[in-house]
């Protein structure tokens, strides 16, 4: 498990922090997700994790131990996915798999191994001679993400890996990162693309402004008991009918025939139904104590992820 | 180990792959060489106009010396302080400051006073000479001694009675006599076009590494290559290492061409063949020396400028200007004299003072210890330079 303990940094010069009171207890199985607008922190968070920033204030630890000790025994227990396609273009791909795996310790069979390993977990055999800098941005992104695993880290980040692919390379990273999700392994995946983390982690911190709104299982997360319903008719309510849940269930139109309603009392949810039916607007989809991250997100900051 | 090789491989096979690079390196010094060595190789031949400094020794004291060395200035040859002894004028004259000394005995206007015999023998002169002093040169300074030398004989004879009646009894011819002693390599004269533009160029490309060093480390830093790397706990001193090596094997390749180029394009196109320096070890240090400081410059332009174009500028017009007033482009001894106490603010003309050294005057030791000390200073200073700023940045980030 690694617990980070009221995190905080801010860059020098700077008067605001970056990071406020961070505190996240991250399982060493399955995926964690950092979702978050851009410029909420997560890359910072990220940066911070990975040695690249320091001078922040609070505690992590892997295990109880701090992060820092751990990574002085065992320098390459982490694996960095970052943003950008942190290689060398002039190089070719299996030139950048041997300097990545021999600048950290591997050699002969050993490395020989882990290349052609990582090489095929990506899919990338047939492309190793070419030089990385002519490769596509979906066969670069799968570089990228073979290099962070060059080591079998212990720890892996991955931060914000499917930037700028197209939609099959992204369907393939995608189910490349949740296959490596066993047990034993730490990851953390952040991305201001909803549908990614609801897809792909089993837990998920929401981050913006530097500070953690909410953290908790993907389930827990997109269980609503505020008892907000959305509801498609097949026609518009009456005018009457209307009126009276906007009073009794703060009613939203959403739509020429679709509305939001919070229906607190589940019991109540039948009694809606009813009188949509009875009303001659046929209910066709309703969608009751459940929210997607988004909703989650607009009901947390009333803005919307992508603002 | 295994680390290190790791950096220098894909240090090689990233300057491998940069053509530009390469041929900055290798391809424009070469060029430099022979279109420089073949336009310029008349107006070396021609030297004798240039002025001459020189300076007195008396025994007799700084006084004397200053009398003397009055009377023999003016007509090209221009009069320096007097060197604190013997050692230390033979020491400034092997690196040609001055190129001539004069070395007095004492009591030696006393002994004009008399007539030489047997027991007063002819006033033995020693005149310190830099073999890269041109011939005629030597010998107008040669008889400017022995002129002035007459000239005090006769002054001190005419007011003897009698003296001008007995030609016999107070010989002119015998009043001194003036012995030659080239200092530093009796082989080496004047420096011919090819011997000041291959250690010329030879500098200014070594120089010139800083550009495929700072355009890798700023791709590497744009990238996200160091701060990965950074994550993968490798020591920023490690990646300099890494790149300190290979770039001074480069280096070391350059002399090399240069030198080929020298022995054989140069004469292959009609040009002066040059000739190698009797000492190869000496040429290897001030060549290592001079291969520190340039890579120790490139290191630090890529860890200061934030930009290809940043590091573009301050890198290639700071060469430009070492260049300039170094004695690269034009010739220390082509300058005005004002601007000649500039020259050795640029770190090239240290090193081509360590290359003339070796190649020219084919020095020892101690006439390259200084040159190859003041690069290997700044050398330092440069590396010291580069982690503190690297320091600086890493007060944000690792890399």
């Amino acid at each position: 498990m690694l617990s980070v303990e009221s995190l905080s940094f801010r860059y020098p010069g700077s008067s605001e922090a970056v990071l406020q009171e961070v505190t996240l207890d991250i399982p060493d199985h399955g995926i964690f997700g950092l979702l978050g607008p851009n410029g909420a922190g997560k890359t910072t968070l990220i940066s911070i994790l990975a040695g690249q920033l320091h001078g922040a204030t609070g505690r992590v630890a892997i295990g109880g131990e701090p992060l820092d000790t751990v990574r002085r025994r065992r320098p390459h227990c982490l694996g960095l996915v970052p943003q950008e396609c942190a290689f060398y273009p002039m190089l070719t791909g299996m030139e950048n798999l041997r300097f990545f795996g021999g600048v950290q310790g591997l050699r002969g069979a050993r490395l020989k191994q882990r290349v052609e390993h990582v090489a095929g977990f990506a899919r990338i055999e047939g492309v190793l001679k070419r030089r990385a800098g002519e490769l596509s941005g979906g066969l670069k992104r799968r570089l990228n993400l073979a290099i962070g695993l060059i080591t079998e880290p212990r720890m892996l980040l991955l931060d914000e890996p499917t930037v700028g692919v197209d939609p099959q390379s992204r369907a393939f990273l995608l189910d490349s990162i949740r296959s490596l999700a066993g047990t034993g392994r730490i990851i953390i995946y952040t991305s201001h693309y909803m549908e990614e983390v609801q897809a792909l982690c089993d837990r998920v911190a929401i981050i913006d402004g530097g500070r953690v709104l909410v953290s908790g299982t993907l389930a827990e997360l997109l269980r609503d008991g505020s008892g907000s319903m959305r509801l498609r008719l097949r026609a518009p309510l009456p005018d009457a009918l209307a009126a009276d849940w906007r009073t009794r269930y703060a009613l939203r139109a959403d739509g020429a025939a679709e509305y939001q309603l919070r229906v607190p009392a589940a019991m109540a949810v039948a009694q809606v139904i009813e009188a949509a039916q009875a009303a001659g607007c046929e209910p066709i989809a309703i969608d009751y104590g459940r929210r997607d991250l988004e909703q989650l997100f607009m009901q947390l900051t009333n803005r919307s992820l992508r603002d | 180990m295994g680390r290190l090789l790791a950096l220098w491989n894909k240090e090689w096979i990233a300057l491998a792959r940069d053509v530009h690079g390469l041929a900055a390196l290798f391809v424009m010094p070469a060029a430099f060489i022979v279109i420089m060595s073949l336009a310029l190789s008349d107006a070396f031949k021609d030297e004798a106009g240039r002025p001459a400094e020189f300076a007195v020794l008396a025994a007799d004291g700084p006084e004397r010396a200053a009398r003397l060395a009055q009377k023999l200035e003016g007509d090209g040859f221009r009069a320096v302080p007097a060197p604190a002894n013997e050692s230390a004028a033979r020491a400034g004259v092997r690196q040609g400051k001055p190129a001539l000394a004069l070395l007095v005995p004492r009591d030696f206007e006393r002994g004009l006073r008399v007539p030489p015999d047997r027991t007063n023998p002819a006033q033995a002169l020693t005149l310190l000479v830099d073999p890269a002093l041109p011939p005629a040169q030597l010998a107008v300074f040669q008889h400017r001694v022995l002129g002035t030398v007459l000239g005090l004989r006769l002054a001190a004879a005419i007011p003897i009675p009698g003296v001008l009646d007995d030609a016999g009894a107070f010989d002119l011819k015998r009043a001194a006599t003036l012995s030659v002693e080239a200092v530093g390599n009796p082989r080496a004269g004047r420096p011919s076009s090819v011997q000041q533009n291959v250690p010329a160029w030879l500098i200014f490309g070594m120089f010139f590494v800083v550009m495929p060093i700072s355009s890798l480390f700023i791709v590497e830093r744009r990238e996200g290559t160091l701060a990965r790397l950074a994550s993968q706990q490798v020591p920023f001193s490690l990646l300099l290492l890494g790149k300190v090596v290979p770039y001074f094997l480069v280096n070391l390749g350059q002399a090399a061409l240069m030198l080929l180029a020298g022995r054989t394009l140069v004469p292959w196109l009609g040009g002066e063949e040059l000739a190698l320096p009797a000492r190869w070890d000496l040429l290897a240090a001030v060549t290592a020396s001079a291969s520190l400081a340039a890579i120790g410059w490139g290191l630090l332009v890529a860890a200061c400028a934030r930009t290809m174009e940043q590091a573009t500028v301050i890198g290639g017009v700071g060469n430009i200007l070492a260049a300039a007033i170094g004695g690269i482009m034009v010739p220390r001894f082509v300058m005005a004299d004002r601007l000649q106490t500039w020259v050795d603010l640029s770190p090239m003309a240290w090193a081509l003072d360590g290359f003339h050294a070796v190649m020219l005057r084919q020095g020892a030791a101690a006439d390259v210890l200084v040159p190859c000390l003041k690069l290997l200073s700044l050398a330092a200073a440069l590396f010291a330079a580069t982690l503190w700023a690297h320091h600086r940045r890493r007060a944000v980030i690792r890399a």
